[in-house]
């Protein structure tokens, strides 16, 4: 009976799986059939998790520079180091040290992490990697709902009866919840996609809504407007739960019946039937992603906000869902990793929560909030002089020359990563199967992974290396164990009070808020729950980007097959790797997918090197030639060449514009 | 023919145990999921147990597995290849007829044509198979419609009826035929076996009612398949709905595809590495992808017609000596499209219709 149960780490999906444990290593991974989301299935990450946890990539002992060169030192050696060099710079903390956490860490890990930053190190400049686009989300339904993730629950899906694909590749992003969203439509469920590029989920929907690079919100607004002007907005459902309808209805008014189409690519009469199928449907779920490349905040709540005049929030199947493509990104929020957040997504300026946080921790914090990490990097005039990067997910190193000019970088993960080149310490931990942890998935999932394999020898568990630290740097810290971070966390987090490593073990996780009055947790907001429902704040503004005749295309930037941009971690597997390379290999210089058109306008064929052109720099690529991308789109994918990324990195303001922002380029035959 | 009771029928596993490393079905405790697995000890094993999640295909064809260690000495240029053949003994108790169907379709791929594949016929080579006829269906079972069961006819060692109280015992070797007479076991008669096939006919009448998930009138496309008139649209709606996950190959019983790659060895010195076999699947892309950069099957619907051409085509079949399909209804199972072979039968017949 080899096979044992735990949760798999790739995306925030959380499906569950069995992973074959023998001799120290891990031969072999199954589905589990009754867990309620993956119901016995995985994606082709998953099938293959073994292959990353057998990798010999592995850092197995702390490492110090010495010399220009990292050698193996001794744990205490180690922490020595990074104690120094955080005590040296303790007195401007805010000021010169900032932590890059990682949304693959366990939450007792990135927990824990928060609580060197704040009490100990004396920083609030505590960012997740990966982070603009879930937090959007979570602000936009924080506000909104008072609950601060996914609306809905997965489990419901499948009797859904309308489901909203906003622009998320998502049989490639998170592909179980693609399948369910699949199963939903085979039942019998209406599925819309709104997006500007053909994926496979639009061409499984039952209407696609290709729309201009740059004008899906226009999409939503105007599915709005139509419901109001039609009279299906759901007024008994307004009338008990709403605040602030009548602000976001006139805000519609900017946007003309005669422009939607002109501006979006679009016919009326398909967002017209996209409108009256949501409000006839008795329940309706929207997706969208929330990764590093997610929606922006003023799309996200026109998404809302839509559902909400639908009276699609709180009811039974149906749900506003951000997915995190990232296994804990939803997890690393709750932990309260960001500048301004403590656990439980509550402000850092919230002087209740703070003292309690505070007692709990036996150490003052600072109620002012800190900087994000990238903030701080791309800021010629920060004074940061110490970063300490938590398992870094990238192959790439953003930021990377101004890296190499802070003075002391810490890297502390279970796998080889590119940062350690820069790091003046290297700390190894165990991997999530080699100690009890937890990991929460983007519908708020809490689910315990047990142990299931021994580290290498004498590499330490997240939790107790940071304790570690944390008594070397002269706080004394008590847990005996993970379980005891989690009673902690429990302690101090109203939305995780019920949940403890005993209550989650033999379960398929809790959902939160877990709490005296929901002691199993909550699978999906409720209307009880939340007696008001907030409209979101929107711009108003119906500006579409508008190509030039020197750069007639709008280029959009996403996620390639299989990967996450630079993914770090699928590098040290083989088949996924081969599957990678697979692209790489047709197309080694990266690529551009173009139409035939635009093809043949430039003069170029499939495979051929093109130069994409924008105002402020140019990439050499190879054109692919697709379906896939309407006319005067392009679209490149965040994967593989460093070029791909300094030709971003000049772009970076128009990137920080979330997913459906676009580069004006022209593609030019090499 | 032998009988033994019921409450003895684990002391066949106890006894193989002693001398092999025993498998078999069982309910893992904490996810309630039907495994097949090496078992701790004889009385893990459930005979009860619904058809497992997994077929026992990974005793012999283990999901990764060394197979070859390699080290290099830079000083005296020496090379050190050394093949890893795992020939423990090992028991497989309580395999289903499917589930042996899909080993006899390993062994014909493997050890049957012109190349022989070393590893697996060690694995092979001290494996004692013992079965039991399927008295009751499960929901996705279709086994009757591709002769994948519900009882074993070859291949095994002993195979075990559910008699009632007792089991009949068949020796279909001679080792199998030594065990039972070791064991001591009460011979059965013509009246045993008649109510084996009762039981079996039985069996089959229930299909129409509890195997309601699945059916595949595999005779009926083999001849489109095989032929290869089946329009590109219907494979275009297959691949559409293939998420490129590789599950379908990986639980089936008679997938055989895999990969070989070579890693550095984990903790092991600068010129040391190992040769790894994994299970491998034609719905990947980088599958067919040749080493020249051409790839014949790239487009995922020309994949998807590979899987079900090895399936179901009669050039295939005469491979196999059977249909590829053993009718064990895992691959709708695991799909995250709606594309288990069950599904695709349908779609090919409705083109036919239409």
């Amino acid at each position: 009976m080899s096979y044992k149960p735990g949760v798999c780490t790739f995306c925030g999906t959380g499906c569950a799986h069995l992973l074959k444990t023998d001799n120290g290593s891990v031969d072999g991974v199954f589905p589990v059939q009754n867990h309620p989301v993956s119901r016995g299935r995985l994606c082709v990450r998953g099938w293959n998790i073994h292959e990353l946890l057998n990798t010999p990539e592995r850092i197995t002992t702390p490492l110090v520079k010495k010399d220009g060169a990292l050698v193996p030192a001794s744990y205490d050696e180690a922490i020595g180091v990074l104690v120094k060099g955080l005590a040296d710079r303790k007195a401007n903390a805010a000021e010169e040290i900032a932590v890059l956490a990682s949304p693959r860490s366990s939450n007792e890990e990135n927990y824990l992490l928060t609580r060197l930053a704040r009490s100990v190190w004396g920083t609030n400049n505590i960012t997740l990697d990966s982070d603009s686009g879930h937090r959007n989300s979570l602000d936009v339904l924080a506000a909104g709902t008072g609950m601060a993730g996914m609306t809905g629950s997965l489990e419901e899906l499948r009797s859904c009866e309308y489901v909203l694909v906003a622009g998320i590749d998502i049989t490639k992003q998170n592909p179980i919840i693609g399948s369910e969203i699949h199963y939903a439509v085979r039942s019998g469920a209406t599925l819309v996609t709104v997006d500007s590029r053909k994926t496979q989920i639009a061409r499984l929907s039952t209407s696609f809504l290709q729309a201009r690079p740059g004008s899906n919100k226009i999409v939503y607004a105007a599915m709005a407007k139509i419901l109001i002007e039609e009279n299906l907005v759901d007024f008994d459902f307004l009338k008990k739960h709403n605040d602030g309808f009548e602000g976001f209805a006139n805000s519609l008014g900017a946007l003309r019946d005669e422009d939607i189409s002109a501006k979006t690519g679009v016919s009326m009469d398909a967002i017209r039937a996209a409108a009256r199928g949501l409000a006839a449907a008795k329940s309706a779920m929207v997706f969208f992603s929330s990764g590093i490349s997610g929606l922006d905040a003023d799309t996200i709540s026109y998404i809302y906000n839509l559902f909400l005049i639908a009276g699609k929030v709180g009811r039974p199947g149906c749900g506003v869902n951000p997915i995190a493509g990232i296994n804990n990104l939803q997890g690393g929020y709750d932990m309260g990793v960001a500048p301004d957040l403590l656990s439980g997504f509550r402000p850092i300026t919230d002087a209740k929560a703070a003292s309690a946080v505070s007692a709990a921790w036996g150490a003052p914090i600072s109620a002012k909030p800190g900087r994000g990490v990238h903030e701080l990097l791309e800021s010629g005039a920060s004074k940061l002089t110490a970063l300490i990067v938590v398992d870094h997910d990238e192959g790439i190193v953003r930021h990377a020359e101004r890296i190499k000019t802070i003075p002391f970088v810490a890297y502390i993960g279970a796998y080889k990563n590119p940062f350690m080149e820069y790091a003046t310490v290297v700390l190894p931990i165990a991997t999530y199967i080699e100690d009890d942890c937890t990991f929460t998935n983007t519908e708020r999932r809490v689910q315990l992974s047990k142990k299931k394999a021994d580290a290498p020898s004498g590499v330490l568990p997240g939790w107790k290396l940071l304790s570690a630290i944390a008594e070397k740097s002269g706080s004394k810290w008590s847990y005996a164990s993970s379980a005891a971070v989690m009673d902690e966390i429990a302690k101090i987090t109203p939305t995780y009070a019920g949940i403890s490593h005993a209550k989650l073990e033999g379960t398929f996780g809790m959902q939160w808020p877990c709490d005296a009055k929901n002691p199993k947790g909550t699978a999906r907001l409720s209307i009880e729950a939340s007696k008001t429902f907030t409209f979101a704040p929107v711009s108003g503004s119906f500006e579409v980007p508008k190509p030039t005749g020197d750069f007639p295309s709008l280029l959009m930037i996403g996620k390639a097959q299989h990967f996450w941009h630079q993914n770090n971690i699928m590098r040290k597997t083989s088949i996924p790797l081969r599957e990678y390379n697979t692209t790489l290999l047709l197309y080694p210089d990266g690529y551009v997918d173009i139409t035939a058109d635009e093809a043949k306008a430039a003069g170029v064929r499939d495979g051929w090197p093109v130069n994409v052109v924008s105002a402020k720099g140019s990439m050499r690529v190879q054109a692919r030639v697709t379906d896939e991308v309407g006319p005067g789109a392009a679209y490149v994918p965040y994967f593989i060449q460093e070029m791909i990324s300094e030709f971003l990195l000049e772009n970076v303001d128009i990137l920080k514009l979330g997913e459906d922002a676009t580069i004006p380029v022209r593609i030019e035959k090499v | 023919m032998y009988l033994i009771k019921k409450s003895d029928v684990l002391r066949l596993a106890e006894e193989l145990g002693k001398t092999h490393d025993l498998y078999g079905p069982f309910m893992e405790p904490a996810t309630k999921q039907a495994m097949f697995e090496r078992v701790g000890k004889a009385a893990d094993i459930d005979l009860a147990a619904p058809i497992p999640a997994l077929p026992p295909k990974h005793a012999l064809l283990p999901h990764y597995e060394k197979i070859l260690a390699y080290s290099y000495d830079k000083k005296t240029q020496k090379v050190d290849l050394a093949p890893i053949y795992d020939d423990r003994p090992k028991a497989l108790f309580g395999v289903r007829p499917c589930d042996l169907t899909g080993i006899l379709c390993l062994d014909r791929f493997f050890l049957g044509q012109e190349f022989l594949d070393e590893v697996y016929k060690y694995h092979r080579k001290n494996l004692f198979i013992v079965s039991q006829t399927c008295v009751a269906p499960f929901k996705q079972c279709f086994c009757v419609c591709c002769d994948g069961g519900p009882a074993a006819s070859e291949g095994y060692d002993l195979n075990l009826t559910d008699l009632g109280d007792t089991y009949l015992v068949e020796a279909g070797s001679e080792k199998g035929k030594k065990l039972a007479e070791a064991m001591g076991l009460a011979a059965a008669d013509a009246k045993h076996q008649a109510e084996k096939t009762r039981r079996i006919d039985k069996c089959i009448t229930l299909f129409d009612s509890v195997a309601t998930d699945n059916k595949a009138w595999i005779s009926r496309v083999m001849n489109r398949v095989t032929t290869g008139f089946i329009d590109e649209a219907v494979w275009e709606y297959i691949g559409n709905q293939c998420f490129e996950c590789g599950a379908c190959s990986f639980v089936c019983p008679t997938c055989s595809c895999f990969n070989i790659v070579d890693l550095p060895r984990k903790n092991g010195g600068a010129h040391e590495s190992d040769r790894v076999r994994t299970w491998d699947s034609c719905s990947y892309e980088g599958y067919t992808r040749e080493a020249g950069g051409h790839n014949p099957r790239k487009p995922v619907e020309d994949r998807r017609n590979k899987r079900f051409f090895c399936k179901l085509s009669y050039s295939q079949s005469k491979k196999y000596l059977r249909p590829g399909c053993v009718g064990c209804g895992r691959c709708q199972w695991v799909c995250p499209g709606d594309i288990g072979l069950p599904n695709v039968v349908t779609y090919i017949r409705r083109e036919i219709h239409s």
